[in-house]
């Protein structure tokens, strides 16, 4: 781990000089991040208590501070559309990352091969991005629809016994959200990896060819560690979509058929705005940041908080 | 009650400082609501003319979605930034905003109007809260209509259905037919609104009101409940396997283009039809199914107006109640808007069959059942609507266990 | 450009391998575009036809009407002006949004990565960890502390929110690219006497423009098509242009016309796309400058 030391090497002052001259020095990078500072107090931290503290009480369409306990919590762990959403989020989150990092990586890898049209391939890939699901969702929803999409379509071939039904197929809708979701998301995936790519050594190039490694070899072997920051990046990215889910289901299924495609963003903003349940809304987020806690923690501490300085 | 004086503390200094810019601009009116498409627009338009005319100056703040629409509402409330008048749902919805003092009393109004005579009883129960009025109606809304298509019927030599059993039947032939006999947005709250259609049309306007105002266990657990539930499982045979994840509007399209027989939805589907240049009683026709004739499920759009100390401003509130409630743009608002008068003392002569039918359903008070978000919280409707979709959607589910899941929502919805 | 010129292996002529290579990328483009065919036919078809239900079938007559009128008198309202009424407001939270928010990215990765501030890190790691939580959770309390300082419903206060839920995401943008830079720059600087800020205008700001521009891209994408934000932030004069797209495209009870909703939301799509296009070429070339080399 590398560290930085903010002085001039050759100069060795007193010790309370040092430490004195080290404070001053780094006095402007203290006040450059108090404002940062103060947002993760007031806004962060704060909102974060705020809506642990209303899942404790009976707050409906307006907050109020009463206290009922764990009762939300009771009344959360019993909902099944709660139980639905959480095992939802899982495969999703599981299908989604890995996915877009896999599709993403090769797309980038494959334009990175010197073709021809690779500006027009990259902004195809990442146009998704740029659109409201609001609306392209329905054309999805349309796409996927058996009696209007491509069970019809394959069917008006010639194929009659052709059968796509996923998105309205209670055990399969939950992986016709992964498509769409890779079709949004993994154009960022690739630009970024594509970014990785294009700052790979030319001369680790030169060598592996030299030395006869085939390029599948290299690729897996030599270039994807050497990407790790921008895999690390685009997979923080990707799991705040996760998260985050929400805008997709509803343009798509809105949670259905039944309720095999609720996910948990769509829990709490169901019961904050629709339903007029400010408290189980709140529990359910409450439960969302205690999940997310003890899965990045870990991972954010060994990463980021313990190490001081920089570290590549 | 710390939050509650706080909350009118906001308010109150909100008011003040809205009160001095507000002062020299008369009659100015901000009006905030989600009625957003071609039909809707023409609708509001009606209100802000006849509001012009009278020397107001209305400011438009249109945002489409009412759970949009409400959070963003409230936030002004709570920010102390708002708005003249406000959209809003009528039943338990507002009960907060009434509690905490937010919404203005207009009960003065409501008595020189006579709206306690001139409305239907689950309308004005709606609005009253501690015995005033705190919301004003503007139309009613049937939501249990059946619309079909006119020529499928008639081809298929069949009769509109009178009750749900003769719909299931009827429905079974026209699927021999090669048609689609009922088009579902399969939506869980387009799943829902058809439960509540055969709840009331098949177990009666006693027993909605039991579940959903009441919450009666022991109804629910009653031998013609199951029944009900059990038809209700039947229809899931009459709707076509694309039907999960529709909008309501493609349902209604495939009445429109003659793929589908039967439609149930809310009168406001009116306005797909007559987009697509369709005409009420002609190329489709619209029943209430069920037994005895069929009870209408009514509920409707209220407007709300946040409380405020400045005399400008309550001016102006009277004024726009007053265009609100005026015979004439009662007519011209709800013929575009697809819905009827709330008045029921307005000529309807010039207004649509469905319409016509509507008001003349309603002059019995028999026949109104009010909607379940008059009688039932949000949080109790959101958990009704999460056990009907699990029931529709599951054909193996049986009868008994959706009638557990009510219980159960029954037991821990607040 | 040789600057932008690829790495790996170049064959010059038609292999097998080659062909597989534009066989992949052909066959997911297809797959990336099958929403947007859909979107353009329905676009340029008239709502009858649209009933029908042939979605990618290709419009008999193909017009241009919903987009005009999507761009001009679709009614969002009491008004029908289309969601051109919102454009400019988006330009103008947009341009100090995104500038405010990836300099406060910046100014934080630098301040992170080179200089030691005790608890700096611990700062960081909830920052991180507040990037993963739903902010329609923060609505209300922050509704409450933006009317307490006088600033709620202003550009400015839509602007503040831009900048604060933009914080974790740049901050680890920009640490993340600072920690691949040459350490040794950085020390230079420091003998030659240069304090934080010298450093950071002087040294560091210069080679970032790689990951301006990815990041650029990130929050011109999330800023222009926020709508929840703007809608409860920015007060009535200011309100972005989705609000618009949102009315055309959401109505609950309305009657729909998808060719509206369609054209309205490729229209809406534009800014980002034109900067996803201007700036393809210094976001690839850009990073490879410095962000895994070093």
């Amino acid at each position: 781990m590398t560290t930085v030391s903010i002085r001039a090497p050759g100069i060795s002052p007193p010790a309370t000089t040092k430490a004195r001259r080290r404070i001053r020095t780094r006095l402007p990078a203290a006040f450059a991040l108090l404002p940062t500072a103060l947002v993760v107090l007031v806004v962060y931290i704060g909102c974060m208590l705020w809506t642990v503290r209303l899942s404790f009480t009976s707050s409906t369409l307006l907050p109020k501070l009463d206290w009922v306990g764990l009762a939300q919590y009771s009344r959360l762990f019993a909902n099944d559309r709660f139980l639905t959403s959480a095992e939802n989020i899982v495969i999703f989150g599981a299908l989604f990352i890995s996915g877009c990092l896999i599709l993403g990586f090769l797309l980038a890898v494959f334009i990175d091969q010197n073709v021809r049209g690779e500006g027009i391939f990259r902004t195809l890939f990442l146009y998704p991005y740029a659109m409201s699901f609001v609306v392209t969702g329905v054309a999805w929803q349309w796409f996927l629809n058996p009696g209007l999409g491509l069970q019809k379509l394959v069917r008006d071939m010639g194929f009659e016994s052709f059968t796509f039904d996923w998105l309205v197929n209670q055990d399969m809708a939950i992986y016709t959200i992964v498509i769409a979701g890779l079709w949004h998301g993994s154009g960022l995936t690739m630009a970024i990896l594509l970014a990785g790519l294009r700052g790979v050594d030319e001369d680790l190039w030169k060598a592996a060819r030299v030395d006869g490694i085939p390029t599948w070899r290299v690729y897996t072997s030599i270039v994807l560690p050497l990407l790790r920051p921008m895999v690390v990046t685009a997979t923080v990215l990707l799991a705040t979509g996760v998260v985050k889910l929400y805008e997709l289901v509803v343009a798509m299924t809105l949670g259905g058929p039944g309720i095999a495609t609720e996910v948990p963003a769509k829990f709490v903003m169901d019961h904050l705005f629709e339903r007029n349940n400010i408290a189980l809304g709140t529990a359910a987020a409450t439960i969302m940041l205690i999940a997310v806690v003890s899965v990045l923690a870990p991972w954010v501490y060994a990463r980021y908080v313990r190490p001081q300085g920089r570290h590549a | 009650m710390r939050l509650k004086t706080r909350v009118s503390a906001y308010t109150l200094s909100a008011a003040l400082i809205w009160s001095s810019g507000a002062l020299s601009q008369q009659m100015k009116a901000e009006v905030l609501h989600w009625w957003t498409s071609a039909g809707e627009s023409a609708a509001v338009k009606v209100f802000a003319d006849q509001f012009t005319k009278a020397g107001g100056t209305w400011v438009d703040n249109a945002i489409a979605g009412g759970a949009n629409a409400r959070t963003a509402g409230i936030n002004r409330m709570v920010g102390g930034n708002p708005p003249t008048m406000m959209q809003f749902n009528t039943g338990k919805q507002f009960d907060e905003l009434v509690s905490n003092d937010l919404v203005r009393d207009v009960d003065k109004l409501a008595q020189a109007g006579k709206w306690r005579e001139l409305m239907p009883k689950p309308i004005v129960d709606a609005s009253v809260r501690e015995g005033k009025f705190f919301a004003v109606p503007v139309n009613i809304h049937g939501q249990n209509w059946l619309f079909y298509n006119t020529k499928i019927f008639a081809d298929a030599g069949l009769e509109p259905p009178k009750t749900f059993p003769e719909l299931v039947a009827s429905g079974e032939k026209l699927k021999a037919r090669g048609i689609i006999p009922l088009a579902l947005g399969g939506q869980p709250n387009w799943e829902h609104n058809l439960f509540r259609a055969v709840l009331v049309g098949h177990g009666g306007a006693d027993m909605f009101r039991k579940l959903y105002g009441a919450r009666d266990q022991q109804a629910v657990k009653s031998p013609k409940f199951k029944e009900t539930v059990e038809l209700f499982g039947k229809m899931r045979g009459l709707v076509d396997s694309g039907s999960p994840g529709r909008n309501w509007n493609d349902a209604t399209a495939l009445v429109i283009t003659n793929k589908a027989a039967m439609h149930f939805n809310g009168d406001w589907a009116k306005g797909e039809f007559i987009a697509a240049g369709q005409t009420a009683g002609k190329e489709y026709g619209c029943a209430l199914v069920g037994d005895g004739g069929g009870k209408l499920v009514i509920g409707g759009d209220v407007f709300v107006f946040p409380t405020t100390k400045d005399k400008n401003q309550l001016a102006t509130q009277d004024k726009l109640i007053e265009v609100l409630l005026d015979p004439t743009s009662q007519i011209e608002f709800n013929k575009k808007k697809g819905s009827i008068p709330v008045r029921m003392d307005v000529d309807v002569s010039s207004m649509d069959v469905c319409a016509q039918k509507s008001h003349a359903v309603l002059k019995d008070p028999a026949n109104q059942v009010e909607a379940m978000e008059l009688l039932s919280t949000p949080n109790f409707s959101g958990a009704m609507q999460d056990a009907v979709t699990q029931y529709w959607n599951n054909a193996n589910m049986s009868a008994d266990a959706f009638i557990e899941k009510i219980v159960g929502a029954m037991r821990d919805a607040s | 450009m040789s600057a932008v010129e690829p790495h790996g292996r170049r064959p010059r002529h038609l292999t097998i391998g080659r062909i597989g290579i534009y066989a992949f990328l052909i066959t997911a483009a297809l797959f990336f575009l099958l929403p947007l065919w859909i979107m353009i036919v329905t676009s340029l078809k008239p709502m009858d036809e649209i009933r029908l239900g042939n979605i990618v079938a290709l419009p008999t007559a193909p017009t241009f009407e919903a987009w005009t009128k999507a761009w001009s008198s679709a009614c969002t309202g009491l008004e029908c002006n289309g969601i051109s009424v919102g454009f400019w407001n988006s330009v103008r939270i947009l341009i100090p949004s995104v500038v405010l928010s990836i300099a406060a990215g910046a100014i934080n990765g630098y301040a992170l990565s080179f200089w030691r501030v005790k608890g700096a890190n611990l700062m960081f790691g909830i920052l991180l960890l507040g990037a993963f939580i739903p902010y329609q959770v923060f609505l209300y309390p922050l509704v409450r502390i933006f009317s307490m300082t006088g600033v709620y419903n202003s550009l400015l206060c839509i602007v503040l929110v831009h900048v604060i839920f933009g914080l974790p995401t740049m901050t680890l943008l920009f640490r993340n690219y600072y920690a691949g830079l040459p350490l040794e720059l950085f020390k230079a600087a420091r003998i030659d006497g240069g304090g934080f800020w010298t450093i950071f205008l002087r040294v560091i700001l210069p080679m970032s423009t790689p990951m301006i521009v990815v990041a650029s891209i990130l929050q011109v994408t999330g800023i222009w098509n926020d709508f929840i934000f703007g809608l409860t932030f920015a007060g009535r004069e200011n309100l972005p242009m989705t609000v618009q797209l949102n009315n055309i495209v959401h109505s609950t009870q309305g009657e729909r016309a998808y060719n509206v909703d369609m054209a309205a939301t490729m229209l809406a799509a534009l800014v980002p796309l034109v900067v996803y296009f201007v700036s393809g070429r210094w976001f690839v070339r850009g990073i490879a400058a410095g962000a895994v080399k070093g």
